[in-house]
């Protein structure tokens, strides 16, 4: 795995740990991010069990440890968190843990020990360092009931979970950002028709989105996109059908 | 010795323990094997107290109508009773301790794979060239020594349940023995019985196959303790051994 800087200003900044983790293929592959500024930083969806060793070293290649104020897990997915009670162990003793308020005590069965402060629906602020104030913004549905991306809009960098998410050919992973976002869609159709259920969910998370200033959108799967494909997104996303597995349960038995 | 060599020697580190971890998740999981042998044993003593309960109600109620010929078999009814009471009393204890067994073996298997990924993650930051690895080294390494003293005071623990169950099968051994003798003594007494012969006879047969049932299952059981009980003291040994460090913390909860 590699840490990639996706914006620094000043101390200011985003990394982005990609990249297989050795896991032997069964596991799917996941970005782990941080954002820091001054010597506060927040880790986003710090990933799975097995991925743990090699996403802990590809971070301390750019960051202390000791500056991770904050873990988010933007819902209770395995991908997404399964590595919190070895996270911990790591981590500063005073780390705060955020997640969704209906994922909290699912959290207990994965690290029963750990104290973890419950994000409301409506979301929250997070402030690092003097001048970076996160944004805790609702993507429930999409696809898990409680679920929070993170917006910096000094960065106009948007995390966006499994909103975006690509699931790609190990060699596609080389690059970062998305390049031809024609060529990109057939790798995001099935899972977003798929494991998105609710078109009232995604309108209103479109119409939120719209409404900020992004100008690269990072999904905890795949690849990032920027500039224009954020739009280009965003309108394929608008249209997409969705809830595709709906089929099944009319199909005759 | 150069950077390089250091980082390729700890990182063959981290995977002979990832390896060595693996292999005595493996003797867990077979210690927990037997374990599962003991209580699918001792699970068949309820049905088999119960039997002997309304045999020997049976036969008070038959020593009642021989009147004075049927006082030494009510006498031994009586004692069969308390057997049937201590049986069940083994199976309630035996209960609690099977899911305390359970609880600790899947803590210890958790525990055993995180333990294994925190040295894999010690080897990798070793390997990799990361400038900002010392908080996490650091911690990495407080976490081994607290998980694997953690580790070492679980499988102490499990030893030590293994040693109960290990009481429990000689508990019901003696009930066992007990109760042939209280076979043979009714047997004895319906020879003297006249026209309660045949009936306390039938009693005295009742009760040995019931006897004999009992010895099979506690004869399995009682080889899954051994087995266990050698398992346990090998996981002691690579525990004293120095792989598993003095313990640091409490045990793991079960
Ligand atoms: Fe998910
Ligand atoms: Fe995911």
């Amino acid at each position: 795995m590699k840490c990639v800087t996706m914006f620094r200003q000043g101390s200011h900044r985003w990394l982005a740990v990609t990249g297989d983790p050795g896991s032997g293929g069964k596991a799917v592959d996941t970005n782990q991010f941080v954002v820091a500024a001054g010597n506060s930083g927040m880790l986003l969806d710090p990933g799975g069990i097995e991925v743990f060793p090699a996403a802990l070293s590809a971070l301390t290649q750019e960051i202390d440890i000791d500056d991770i104020h904050y873990i988010l897990l933007s819902h209770q997915d395995p991908d997404v968190g399964s590595a919190l009670p070895l996270w911990r162990r790591v981590c500063r003793p005073d780390v705060t843990l955020l997640v969704s308020s209906l994922w909290t005590g699912f959290y207990a069965h994965v690290d029963a020990a750990a104290e973890i402060t419950p994000i409301p629906d409506e979301g929250t602020r997070v402030k690092l360092g003097e001048d970076v104030t996160l944004q805790l913004v609702p993507a429930h549905y999409l696809h898990s009931a409680g679920n929070f991306h993170v917006y910096d809009p000094e960065a106009r960098i948007l995390f966006s979970g499994d909103v975006g998410a690509a699931l790609l050919p190990k060699q596609a992973l080389d690059t970062f950002y998305v390049t031809d976002f024609a060529h990109h869609i057939p790798y995001m159709e099935g899972f977003h028709r798929r494991w998105m259920g609710s078109p009232a969910a995604r309108d209103a998370w479109v119409s939120l989105v719209s409404r900020l200033d992004v100008k690269v959108m990072a999904p905890q799967h795949g690849l990032a996109m920027r500039g224009d494909d954020v739009k280009r997104f965003l309108d394929w996303f608008a249209k997409l059908e969705l809830g595709s597995g709906v089929a099944a349960m009319r199909a005759e038995r | 010795m150069g950077k390089g060599e250091v980082a390729v020697g700890q990182e063959s580190r981290a995977n002979e323990n990832f390896d060595g971890a693996s292999r005595i998740e493996a003797r867990i999981g077979a210690l927990l094997g037997d374990c599962i042998q003991v209580f699918r044993a001792f699970s068949e003593l309820a049905e088999l107290a119960e039997n002997l309960r309304i045999l020997s109600l049976n036969a008070e109620l038959a020593a009642g109508r021989a009147g004075d010929k049927g006082r030494a078999v009510r006498a031994l009814t009586q004692y069969t009773r308390e057997l049937v009471n201590r049986l069940a009393q083994v199976q309630t204890e035996t209960a609690g301790l099977m899911s305390h067994t359970y609880g600790l073996t899947a803590a210890i298997l958790r525990e055993h794979h995180q333990h294994a990924l925190i040295e894999r993650a010690v080897g990798a930051i070793t390997a990799g060239s990361g400038t900002m690895a010392d908080s996490a080294s650091r911690r990495l390494e407080e976490a081994s020594v607290a998980m694997t003293g953690t580790l070492a005071r679980s499988v102490e623990r499990m030893v030590e349940y293994i040693e109960r169950m290990s009481a429990r099968t000689r508990a019901v051994a003696e009930v066992v023995s007990a109760s042939d003798s209280i076979a043979t003594n009714i047997a004895i007494e319906a020879v003297g019985a006249g026209l309660h012969e045949a009936e306390f006879r039938t009693v005295a047969d009742t009760m040995r196959r019931y006897v004999e049932e009992l010895r099979t299952i506690m004869e399995q059981a009682g080889a899954a303790v051994r087995s266990a009980v050698d398992k346990g003291v090998a996981l002691q040994r690579i525990n004293r051994s120095g792989r598993m460090p003095a313990a640091r913390q409490g045990v793991l909860e079960a």
